[in-house]
């Protein structure tokens, strides 16, 4: 499995046989065909997506349009949701564009980044694509058939957006032209690097994370440029999103930022066109080291493959949220210096230091979120084990699946809570490292705990959906995409009572800036643990594999 | 056999949605016996041993397993028993050693030195990742991780899949030492001469439901063996006697097939026609089936498996 660097060249008698890109129409109809459901879900979703505000968005703040700007005018809204270009002399269509585009790119990102490495990697890993391949299939064909279906895609979705904003919205043409090819621009951007991504690693989801990795930090940079000052700093300029954003829709209606957004996909595509020509079909650049011929003591109890089999996940989660939250601590000096600048107003309900508090806190509950990817993923793999077979050898064993279940269950409620401790001490330290005040350690440390009983209950959701109609596991993502959506936007939306309060980390009580509130950690306790116990005494009772 | 038998299913019939997988199927292991429990693809030898491992639950019918129910009392009896499944998944991080060690200590008690053992009779190397082994060494890990376990029923669903025919020797000496050390095989295969080796009594399995049980003896009517001759004289007396069927003639070479109890009449006749050489080819599984039961090869894989 090790990189081969040379190919001797074949002598050339017929050129279609060296055509690396042989069979790429039948490829390119073939993943069209096997993602027909799931391609128009992404692409549709962010059609529906760009409905929704041009509906919303209108309707609730219609007539006070700078009302509504003021939450994301300020640094923790910049932070969130762009450089805010023309928000002080704010329309619906500025605040759509300031206030949503960037979520709509992190969509088309992570669809592309999805796409790319669901007909790459995973079918190689897989082994289908060595079926593929020893047919009349290039070489290349594989991964620019992935590469055109990613763009159609992509088009397909801007056109969506395109038309929601224009035909529903009725914004500007060319504003709404452009915020469309910004997203498409994005998603192109993230599928050249998920190509480079897919052959950097044997397994799939070390190349989904690596390029989720590349979006997290362009998410992380362009945060820190666009914090200080409306229009953004030299630093939102090193990131893709911020180019996306750099277009000052509405406002300047900028076209040439899209062109390093082009370059960018380019580039990357190009180079996971040469990565791939440079290794052996199913290898990585990693090469292969023999490992331990026996297994350690605690391997062999149900615990220990249990904490085994999340080891890895444990790691990678804690390590890069401790990155993330201790960037974000670090924004904390700029949140400060920057309420000086917040309309009077604002300054005056909170007063600077809780301008800093309120950002840990919701820092605190987006941390949460992803906590709460964890935890679903823990479950989702379990999920894995019984589709390909492998958890029918292991409950083969005295392991009852109910015990299983429970036993994943109780490792990842430990993961997750020293996943949270760890993430809001970094946090807090960022936080205080900047300010100078050694009280934000422990004031963020306990929030990210106090948000703790929130994920529980995200992971006894899947417990149940896995125990009781596992088909319906991805369900689960939904509740997270939800609660991701209902944090950061949900207070502008003015959703309805009822569905705020299906978000899980919307009943957290929102440390530092509020004290610690006993009740909703007690009754999301209560709640996460009696839907876990349902779904490990449904699993006991369901049959395993059959579907 | 004054024991109750290790395994014994009544009437057991399995559905999926509108797939009937199993259709009544009675099955019976004696405490002791080594079983063939043979059947085309797509018969349900795979879905009654899932039935016997508690992962699925019968429709209707009754299983006892070791003197449980394999739904209710599925992890006390996965104690006593060692299962291979007929593909193996690993794990992409563990070693092959790990996932055999995972498997052993799961299931209880373990023997390290028989597992070394194993491992070097079955030559395999442990401390390679579980995505780099082809799929006969992922057999192995299966295979060592239930041989190494002292247990007192081994449930073999086609286990031998995948493995070279030195290593299948290997797994035949192992499997004739679990019976001299009184456990109890259920061995599930698609190919007759696999299991004939091996099985003091066969099932045989088809759609779902069992058709033929009993020794190979008792079965012998069943069976047919083909047989290829190149011959002096003219073969016209063999194509009169009887038991011999479907003769062909290309030059010297006859080609027919002869019933299992007719062989030793048909080899006289043969030496006297003054046989030059000779092939004789056992009966498989198909060709019986399709003589019994008039089975297309096409109509077997209708079925789950």
């Amino acid at each position: 499995m090790t990189v081969v660097a040379a190919h001797e060249p074949l002598p050339a008698e017929v050129d279609e046989t060296r055509d690396p890109l042989a069979g790429l129409g039948v490829l390119v109809r073939f993943m069209l065909r096997a993602d027909r459901v799931k391609l128009p879900m992404w692409a549709g979703g962010l059609g529906v997506f760009a409905l929704y505000v041009s509906i919303a968005v209108p309707a609730a703040y219609g007539d006070d349009v700078a009302a509504a700007t003021q939450l994301f005018n300020g640094p923790v809204g910049r932070m969130l949701t762009g450089p805010g270009y023309g928000l002080s002399d704010p329309t619906v269509e500025r605040l759509i564009a300031g206030g949503y585009g960037l979520y709509l790119m992190l969509v088309a990102a992570l669809m592309s980044i999805f796409l790319v490495v669901r007909h790459t990697r995973v079918e190689e890993q897989t082994g289908r694509a060595e079926l593929v391949r020893a047919s009349v299939v290039g070489r290349h064909a594989g991964l620019v058939a992935a590469l055109i279906v990613a763009t159609i895609t992509n088009l397909v979705a801007g056109l969506a957006v395109f038309v929601a904003l224009v035909a529903v919205g009725g914004f500007a043409l060319i504003g709404s032209a452009l915020l469309a090819s910004s997203v498409v621009g994005v998603g192109l951007a993230f599928a050249g690097i998920a190509a480079a991504a897919a052959q950097l690693s044997e397994y799939s989801r070390a190349a989904s994370g690596l390029a989720g990795g590349v979006l997290a930090a362009a998410f992380v940079v362009r945060g820190g440029g666009d914090m200080p000052e409306e229009g953004g700093t030299l630093l939102s300029w090193f990131s893709p999103l911020g180019w996306a954003q750099q277009t000052a829709l509405y406002v300047l209606d900028r076209w040439w930022p899209l062109v390093l957004l082009a370059v960018t996909g380019l580039v990357a595509a190009a180079l996971g066109l040469v990565l791939s020509s440079r290794r052996d079909h199913g290898a990585s650049f990693v090469p292969v080291r023999p490992g331990p011929p026996r297994a350690r003591p605690s391997l062999g109890t149900p615990w220990g493959f249990s904490l085994r089999l999340q080891r890895a996940s444990i790691l990678a989660w804690t390590a890069s949220l401790v990155v993330f939250g201790f960037v974000m601590g670090l924004f904390a000096e700029a949140m400060l210096d920057a309420a000086d600048d917040l309309p009077e107003v604002i300054r005056e309900l909170f007063g600077e230091r809780d301008v800093v508090n309120g950002y840990l806190a919701v820092m605190a509950t987006l941390m949460a979120v992803f906590v709460a990817i964890y935890a679903a993923l823990a479950v989702q793999n379990l999920r894995s084990e019984e589709t390909s077979g492998r958890g029918e050898a292991l409950l083969a064993t005295p392991m009852s699946r109910a015990g299983w279940l429970a036993l994943t269950l109780g490792v990842t409620v430990v993961g997750v809570t020293i996943v949270s401790a760890v993430v809001g001490f970094a946090s807090g330290l960022g936080a205080a490292l900047t300010t100078g005040e050694s009280g934000f350690v422990v004031d963020v440390t306990l929030a990210q705990l106090n948000t703790v009983p929130a994920v529980l209950v995200i992971l006894g959701l899947a417990a149940l959906l896995f125990g009781a109609w596992p088909r319906a596991l991805p369900l689960t993502w939904g509740v997270v995409g939800y609660g991701f959506f209902a944090e950061t936007f949900g207070e502008l939306l003015d959703l309805p009572q009822l569905a705020a309060d299906l978000n899980p980390f919307g009943h957290v009580a929102q440390i530092p800036l509020e004290p610690f509130a006993a009740v909703p950690v007690v009754v999301l306790t209560v709640l996460a643990a009696a839907l876990g116990t349902a779904g490990v005494v449904l699993l006991g009772r369901r049959e395993y594999a059959a579907v | 056999m004054a024991q109750r038998p290790a395994i014994e299913t009544v009437g057991l019939v399995k559905r999926f949605g509108n797939v009937v997988a199993l259709d009544g199927l009675d099955l019976v292991v004696e405490a002791g016996e080594v079983l063939g429990f043979l059947g085309p693809n797509g018969a349900g030898k795979s879905t009654t041993i899932r039935v016997l491992l508690g992962l699925l639950r019968a429709d209707e019918g009754r299983a006892v397993l070791l003197g449980g129910d394999p739904w209710r009392d599925a992890v006390s009896l996965h104690r006593r028993l060692a299962y291979v499944p007929g593909d193996v998944e690993l794990w992409p991080n563990l070693t092959g050693g790990e996932a055999i060690d995972l498997f052993a200590r799961l299931r209880g008690g373990f023997d390290q030195r028989r597992r070394d053992e194993l491992c070097e009779r079955f030559d395999f190397d442990p401390t390679k990742k579980g995505r780099t082994y082809s799929k006969g060494n992922r057999q192995k890990v299966a295979l060592i991780a239930a041989l190494a376990s002292d247990v007192e029923l081994y449930l073999l669903d086609e286990p031998t899949a995948g493995l070279d025919p030195l290593m299948e020797a290997v797994f035949q000496d192992c499997v004739r030492e679990l019976r001299e050390r009184g456990a109890s095989v259920l061995l599930s295969s698609h190919i007759l001469s696999q299991v004939e080796v091996l099985a003091d009594r066969i099932s045989i399995i088809r759609r779902g439901a069992i058709v033929e049980t009993g020794s190979l003896s008792e079965l012998r009517h069943l069976t047919r063996t083909t047989i290829t001759a190149e011959l002096a004289h003219d073969p016209g007396p063999l194509a009169a006697l009887d038991g011999v069927h479907d003769l062909e003639r290309t030059g010297d070479v006859v080609r027919f097939e002869v019933d299992g109890n007719r062989i030793e009449t048909v080899m006289r006749e043969l030496a006297a026609l003054g046989v030059r050489s000779i092939a004789a080819h056992p009966p498989t599984l198909e060709q019986l089936l399709l003589r019994h039961y008039g089975d297309e090869p096409a109509a077997a894989t209708d079925a789950v498996s």
